[in-house]
């Protein structure tokens, strides 16, 4: 016997698998131009894409990949992170022994924590390269300005995420490596000691204390440095993250030259229709959308729907990382040294690799290179997009004034500056080997570190006066200051040993 | 579009090879599992599946077992491999004491070079086997070990007794006959720690008196009491744990508690030996070390040349055959103190911290084998090191039928200050009667009796010795009295100590067999002294203690 409420309610249970398919799309399945565009725009992870996107983005050569390969090599580490959180104890000798049991018996459990570190490392050297992408395309000018700041942000989330990373094993390389970070925030000291005001004054130590939340590394610091890490500094990237993509569509897409239109091939046959349907979106919300949009006063002619065109290259590049990290994680373990003893001290301790190049400065001068030489760099990187209010070169490669010449002559005086003074330093010494009694303040102030500053400072500015534009300044110094990062790092990974003496080969080390 | 196609494509089937590659390596490739698979219990395989035992009041988690299956708790019956070899039985069920408790190593490993801790960054490597027994010093105390003359002598009156005849000890003896005996007696190889009945000898005894044939016609007779302490002595250290013992009265026997401390007690000239068993490889240098990255290696080479393995080490060489070296490097090994929950502290250890035990024997010989030997020399001979200043040698008889029992008891108490011989009667040092013991040994080692307390003095003009001082004594003794190869006389706990017939008798027998010669009888090289002017000079020395 069947009643129609009944036969109601079979017809619903057998139409309910096509019906939530429906429902999930909210404007149906994704299979013309318009529905997809529909679909990207009203689904809360996409819609941070713009829906169609221009054809010289697609160009591999505008982008790299570099900006989705840290987006990659984050969600990378935010999944292989949290897997290893089951397992991670963030208590003193606890932690270490729960890294071992990660790597010993947790099934794939060092593959995991292989392929986090390794991808750790991944995203700290693509977002370097990725700010260079940026720089050197000009993508910073009018209107992304802004973003660029967030990106510089972004910058420095990844390398807080990667050093507050480093402690948690808790084993004689994070111990020592994040004391002498905690030592390098503390470097204010040098001049607040040179000048004698530390008893009422200290920046510097508060800063330390801080950091580790006592006068010494311990638990205290442990728990701070886990909760950065797997909590406080990932939704501030996330929300950041969000921002940075957000403002790449509403400033209209990635720059791209002037030309852009004329310069690209006509679409390939295989290629979806460029433009088939005449867009189902009004364009009436751009009277508040800042700036040229992608669709307002261009046109859509060279543009392509995001799904499937611009999906294919994101989801080509997000799998090349992981195929990189894979790889990588396959052929080298994660360091794991001995059991954190504040007793023995490692010669030399050395910070994660990324601030060896501030350590090298901070040998030379604690307080130029934990405080003045960062501080220069991010200002400077910061009001780039300021100072540089020129049109021409943008979304070219070494575009501007002076262009892949300028670049040249700057990695020539960028490594010469470095090479001749760390070889004068390593060779001749500082004023302290020659006058034991110099003055702090002297050495603060006159140092490797500040000539090399100084030096290229010089340069750009004299760049600036020659090519009469701040971009072939700007240019100059960036370069420069990569050539420095690149040397310094360097020296400091590869060429110093115990007591930070230089030497060519660690095998020429001193025993113990 | 095609390229970034064909890029997901490549890239995807990459990582899903790379994927399938670390199942691989994670199901099948690891070591324990390929252990494992040839694991067999009565033709049929075993389970492979992860193995540890695990004790939280130890702190261990000891995967050994994970390789080593047969010596996990209940599973002694797998076969297989060369690997499951079962434990031998051991007091100390390693299905509650784990593994690296005794053996050192890395439990929470799972491959071969990880859990031997013969790798990078792993602080506690296993004991080689051959010193297996190193590991006991983790929780034990051997106490009142005797020294090696001692323990010699105490092993081979059990020999000589013929105890072995019906008694195992240490896996030797008790052998089954042809006529159907053998092992009448219980095994001795645990009796220091678990006691045996006091009255065995009456026993024993009586039962031979019995007896018509048999062992306890042919292998028992009466002994006296002498052979009776040295077996109450030789029984007393069977502690299931025989090389260690040994390797222990080794130790006793080089002097080395005279620079060492060793559990609060002995000298404190070089570093305390108390943890050295648990020296960090990684933290060693092994330039000079001939037989590579290993610490029993490291502590041999260190006996042999230790300045060469150390730098600006003051440590003599020690002189020992390769064997003793071996025995003094097990010894170093077992210096190890795991920090112990209460339930698991031996009674040795608790009675050696806490109620004063000693862990060596106290008598003379073992003491000063201990303590002195390492300068004075074994037989009180004295010693020089190249380029040092000599270690007098105290069992001269003729300056010991010339020193009162005072003497030497002050000088052990308080040492020589300002020379190299420290006070005793420290805090770590040695007790009163410990120190009367010593004196008796030392009166031992050259056969002379004390001298009688004398208050015999001159009464000279000391200035009147001034220049004889001068030409005769100045050249060892140094113009001011402040020694140089002789010892210094100019020393006011010395001359404190000393009396002037004493000082007088010196210089006029001398001391056989040293550089001091006797003034009585003249030389091709000086002319004898008379006896007012060996008074003078004692008068002269005596003067110095005014200062």
């Amino acid at each position: 016997m069947s009643t129609p409420a009944l036969e109601e309610l079979k017809s619903n249970l057998r139409a309910a698998p096509k019906r939530i398919l429906d429902t999930a799309f909210r404007s149906g399945k994704p299979s013309t131009d318009r529905t997809r565009s529909t679909f990207i725009f009203g689904n809360v992870f996409l819609h941070l894409h713009s829906t169609r996107v221009h054809r010289w983005t697609l160009r591999w050569s505008t982008t790299l990949g570099l900006g989705l390969a840290t987006t990659a090599a984050f969600l990378i580490t935010l999944i292989t992170g949290v897997l290893l959180m089951f397992y991670y104890k963030p208590y003193p000798d606890a932690a270490y022994q729960s890294i071992k049991d990660i790597h010993f018996v947790v099934p794939t459990g060092r593959f995991m924590r292989n392929i986090h570190r390794w991808a750790a490392n991944v995203m700290v050297v693509a977002v370097i390269l990725h700010m260079a992408r940026a720089f050197y395309t000009a993508s910073y000018r009018k209107p992304r300005e802004f973003n660029w700041l967030i990106g510089m942000g972004l910058l420095a989330t990844t390398l807080g995420l990667s050093f507050t990373g480093y402690l948690l094993p808790w084993d004689q390389l994070a111990y020592w490596a994040i004391t002498i970070g905690a030592n390098i925030a503390q470097s204010p000291r040098e001049v607040t000691d040179a000048i004698g005001i530390t008893d009422w004054f200290d920046p510097g130590g508060a800063q330390r204390f801080l950091l580790l939340g006592s006068d010494t590394l311990g638990p205290e610091a442990l728990i701070r440095f886990y909760l950065l890490h797997v909590m406080i500094l990932p939704l501030a990237l996330v929300a950041l993250m969000s921002v940075h993509f957000w403002r790449i569509r509403k400033d209209g897409g990635l720059a791209r030259p002037a030309g852009a239109d004329e310069r690209l091939p006509d679409p390939a046959g295989a290629m979806y229709p460029v433009f088939t349907q005449a867009p189902a979106k009004t364009y009436s919300l751009a009277a508040i959308v800042k700036g040229r949009t992608a669709a307002v006063g261009q046109g859509p002619e060279n543009t392509v729907p995001s799904m499937p065109h611009l999906f294919y290259a994101e989801l080509g590049v997000f799998m090349l990382t992981t195929l990189v990290c894979l790889a990588l994680a396959l052929v080298s373990d994660a360091p794991l040294k001995e059991l954190a003893n504040p007793n023995v001290p490692e010669n030399p301790a050395k910070a994660p690799w990324y601030f060896l190049g501030l350590q090298e400065l901070v040998s030379f001068s604690a307080f130029v290179g934990g405080i003045g030489i960062p501080m220069i760099v991010l200002a400077g990187l910061g009001l780039i997009p300021y100072l540089d209010r020129e049109d021409s070169g943008t979304g070219e490669w070494f575009g501007g004034s002076g262009g892949p010449g300028v670049v040249k002559q700057a990695l020539v005086v960028g490594f010469g500056a470095a090479l001749a003074i760390e070889t004068f330093a390593i060779r001749f010494g500082w004023i302290r080997e020659w006058y034991l009694a110099a003055p702090q303040l002297l050495i603060t102030i006159l140092n490797p570190g500040t000539l090399l500053a100084a030096a290229y400072g010089i340069y750009s500015v004299w760049l600036v006066k020659r090519h009469r534009s701040a971009r072939a300044g700007a240019l100059g110094l960036f370069t420069c200051f990569l050539c420095g990062f690149l040397v310094l790092t360097a020296i400091g990974t590869y060429f110093r040993g115990p007591n930070w003496v230089f030497y060519w080969s660690p095998s020429d080390w001193p025993r113990h | 579009m095609r390229k970034n196609k064909l890029l997901l494509l490549a890239s995807s089937l990459g990582v899903l090879l790379l994927l399938i590659v670390a199942a691989v390596q994670e199901n099948w490739l690891k070591p324990w599992r390929q252990v494992q698979a040839a694991g067999r219990i009565d033709q049929s395989a075993i389970d492979v599946q992860l193995r540890q035992i695990t004790n939280a009041k130890l702190g261990i988690g000891d995967r050994c077992v994970s390789c080593h299956v047969a010596m996990a708790p209940g599973e002694q019956a797998v076969k297989g491999s060369l690997m499951f070899a079962p434990h031998k039985p051991v007091v100390h069920d390693p299905a509650e004491y784990g593994c690296t408790t005794c053996h050192s190593g890395q439990g929470s490993a799972t491959e071969k070079d990880d859990a031997h801790g013969t790798v990078h960054f792993w602080p506690a490597p296993m004991i080689p086997l051959r010193h297996a027994q190193a590991g006991c010093g983790s929780c034990h105390v051997a106490l009142g070990t005797p020294g090696r003359v001692a323990f010699d002598r105490a092993r081979a009156t059990f020999d000589r007794l013929d105890c072995r005849a019906c008694h195992r000890v240490d896996g030797s003896g008790g052998t089954i006959r042809p006529d159907g005996g053998g092992m009448e007696g219980p095994d001795l190889s645990r009796v220091g720690i678990a006691g045996y009945d006091a009255d065995w000898y009456a026993k024993h005894s009586a039962k031979s008196e019995k007896a018509a044939a048999g062992p306890w016609k042919t292998s028992f007779a009466q002994t006296g009491a002498g052979d009776l302490e040295l077996l109450r002595a030789y029984l007393a250290t069977r502690t299931a744990a025989p090389a260690l013992v040994e390797a222990k009265s080794t130790f006793l026997s080089f002097g080395c508690l005279g620079c060492h401390r060793v559990g609060g007690v002995g000298g404190d000239e070089g570093p305390d030996l108390t943890r050295a068993g648990e020296k960090d490889p990684g933290q060693a240098d092994f330039t000079h070390v001939p037989e590579g990255h290993r610490l029993d290696g490291w502590i041999a080479e260190h006996f042999r040349s230790p300045a060469a393995v150390t730098a600006g080490s003051q440590m003599p060489p020690v002189a020992a055959s390769e064997k003793d070296i071996d025995r003094l490097t097990m010894f170093v090994l077992s210096l190890r103190r795991g920090d112990l929950p209460g339930v698991y502290t031996p009674v040795d250890r608790m009675k050696a911290a806490r109620f004063g035990q000693r862990e060596f024997a106290t008598d003379g010989a073992t003491l000063f084998g201990a303590f002195c030997s390492g300068c004075h020399g074994p037989e009180g001979q004295g010693r020089q090191a190249p380029g040092g200043a000599a270690f007098p040698a105290i069992a001269n008889p003729d300056f010991q039928s010339i020193v009162s029992d005072k003497f030497l008891t002050e000088t052990v108490r308080q040492g020589r200050p300002g020379r190299r011989m420290p006070g005793w009667a420290k805090e770590g040092g040695l007790r009163p009667e410990e120190i009367a013991r010593v004196v008796e040994h030392l009166r031992s080692l050259s056969g002379t009796e004390p001298a009688a307390e004398d208050s015999w003095s001159v009464a000279i003009d000391p200035l009147e010795g001034v220049e004889i001082y001068d030409a005769n004594c100045s050249g060892c003794h140094g113009p001011k009295g402040q020694g140089g190869k002789g010892p210094a006389l100019a020393n006011r706990a010395f001359l404190d100590l000393v009396s002037d017939k004493y000082l007088f008798e010196t210089v006029r027998r001398g001391r056989r067999g040293t550089a001091m010669a006797g003034f009585e009888e003249g030389s091709p090289t000086r002319r004898a002294l008379a006896k007012d002017e060996m008074e003078a000079v004692v008068a002269y020395v005596r003067a110095w203690q005014g200062r």
